[in-house]
């Protein structure tokens, strides 16, 4: 594989815009103010920090402004970084008011949803079979963002709510990676196997060792909670891992 | 679908005899340079790449009649109608030309490789010095001085031509017939339909897919509603879910 496969910094960026913006929307219907802020922060971090990953990702970083100077919506890569353009102004105006207006809330929290919603459906749309087989990674990616943005909340002392929510959502996610690897198998078999026992086995059986099945048994004995966080997040860094490179398993980019 | 007076190449596996003149003439016009390759029983570059456009691919098996066939088809841009490349790009740097030539712009490429993975074709890839993506031109460089692409001058049996897309097209079908009449049955050709009509068409002795070819490739702008729909399913349902859930616990957390 030569170096222009969708690599490390995409990777960064996936796992940054989910657990920020599912934090970010989480928050939101904890009606907890200082959660609410932290929930703000992470996100605009998540879409800052990733937005820079993304540019010096570019073959051609200088040119990033010809994002800005064309208008092709049909394009998931364009839509995307203007929706990542927008939420970052939303967000930024958010965190300088005292008093958030409700109207702006609901525009930082609908443009964060787009955010962490195209990243999926920039996999989806590709002629790579494990990707675009199954209408699933946009529910996966979504699913994670609400396993990892609850991991990161949990730290900054989120309500039972907050558990609750994360731990059902985690049982989603599972399910989903599963069903999708089955029904991706018929025509990404070369993928799927890489996962299951190839290059890519340490991601795909750590995740679910450590990422899914530890945190889950934490959560239920309530033992080291701050640890299941933990443990959640590397998780949804591997999750993101496995899914962008097992993609573009035996393709020349 | 494409004009009639648009450019088209006409690829007749039936006169393909497997040299490889046309993977030698594309990379001599274009400047690419040689790919260090390994022996898997031959040298030949396994896969397209930023220095291979163009690359004839092998096909054996057994027919129906228990006979071996040996078949060669073309591995290249198919400049497609609806391209998936041209979709998919964010900036316009990957475009239609006049004739329906799908070429993209070096100098605003910003090399997201979008193009890339959204090709049906893999024909498009990625050039690491340059950080740009590179393609078959269809040699518009050499159409627009009166020649024909360097792929189909190297060709020695005529299983290239190139011509306007009416008269490929034409040529295709009556050549089917022939075959068909010949007593190759399953005689077809590809591109007529597939990604709104490509502006490079096959005659193929057997099935697309005994060729390694996609089968009903579906256009960009289907994929993208599609998944946009999958997306805002996923998103309604796990969003009621998840935030139901955080809410109620909230709201009746007091007085559990």
């Amino acid at each position: 594989m030569s170096g222009g496969e969708w690599g490390i910094y995409i990777v960064l960026y996936f796992w940054l815009a989910g657990f920020g913006g599912g934090a970010f929307l989480l928050a939101l219907s904890q009606r907890d103010r200082w959660l609410e802020r932290v929930g703000a922060w992470l996100a605009f971090l998540g879409v800052v920090v990733g937005a820079l990953l993304l540019v010096i990702d570019l073959g051609q970083p200088l040119r990033f402004w010809h994002l800005l100077a064309s208008f092709r919506p049909i394009s998931v890569m364009w839509l995307g970084s203007a929706f990542l353009f927008l939420d970052g102004i939303a967000l930024f105006i958010l965190l300088f008011l005292r008093e958030w207006p409700p109207l702006l809330v609901w525009v930082a929290a609908i443009l964060t949803l787009l955010v962490v919603g195209y990243t999926g459906v920039l996999l989806t749309a590709t002629a790579k079979p494990f990707w675009s087989a199954s209408p699933l990674i946009p529910w996966i990616f979504l699913a994670s963002a609400g396993t990892t943005g609850a991991a990161v909340l949990a730290l900054f002392g989120a309500s039972e709510g907050v558990h609750r929510a994360a731990y059902w959502l985690a049982w989603v996610e599972g399910a989903l990676i599963l069903l999708h690897l089955v029904w991706t198998y018929p025509s990404a078999e070369t993928a799927v196997r890489a996962l299951l026992s190839g290059p890519l086995a340490w991601a795909f059986w750590g995740f679910v060792a450590f990422g899914f099945g530890l945190p889950l048994w934490l959560e239920t004995r309530k033992k080291g909670l701050w640890l299941a966080a933990l443990l959640v997040l590397v998780g949804g860094f591997l999750l993101r891992y496995f899914v962008v490179y097992a993609g573009q398993i035996g393709y020349v980019i | 679908m494409p004009r009639s007076s648009d450019f088209a190449i006409l690829f007749d596996a039936s006169y393909c005899i497997g040299c490889r003149a046309c993977q030698v003439g594309c990379k001599q016009w274009n400047d690419l340079p040689a790919t260090e390759t390994q022996n898997t029983g031959s040298y030949d570059p396994l896969v397209l790449s930023a220095q291979t456009w163009l690359k004839m691919s092998y096909h054996e098996g057994l027919d129906k009649q228990g006979e071996v066939y040996w078949d060669f088809t073309r591995t290249s841009c198919m400049h497609c109608s609806e391209a998936a490349c041209v979709e998919a790009c964010p900036t316009g740097a990957m475009n239609y030309r006049p004739g329906g030539v799908v070429t993209v712009d070096q100098d605003w490429c910003i090399g997201c490789r979008n193009c890339v993975q959204a090709c049906p074709y893999d024909a498009v890839h990625y050039d690491e010095e340059k950080g740009v993506v590179q393609k078959c031109t269809l040699c518009h460089d050499r159409i627009a001085n009166g020649l024909e692409p360097a792929c189909v001058k190297a060709c020695p049996t005529g299983a290239l031509r190139f011509g306007t897309y009416g008269a490929m097209r034409r040529a295709a079908r009556e050549r089917v017939e022939a075959l068909k009449a010949e007593g190759y049955d399953e005689a077809n050709v590809y591109g007529l339909k597939e990604m709104g009509g490509t502006h490079v068409i096959y005659v193929l002795l057997r099935h697309p897919s005994t060729y390694g070819l996609p089968i009903e490739p579906m256009t960009q702008r289907h994929k993208v509603a599609v998944d946009w729909l999958s997306a805002g399913i996923a998103a309604a349902t796990l969003g009621t879910l998840g935030w139901v859930i955080a809410r109620r616990e909230e709201v009746s957390g007091g007085e559990s």
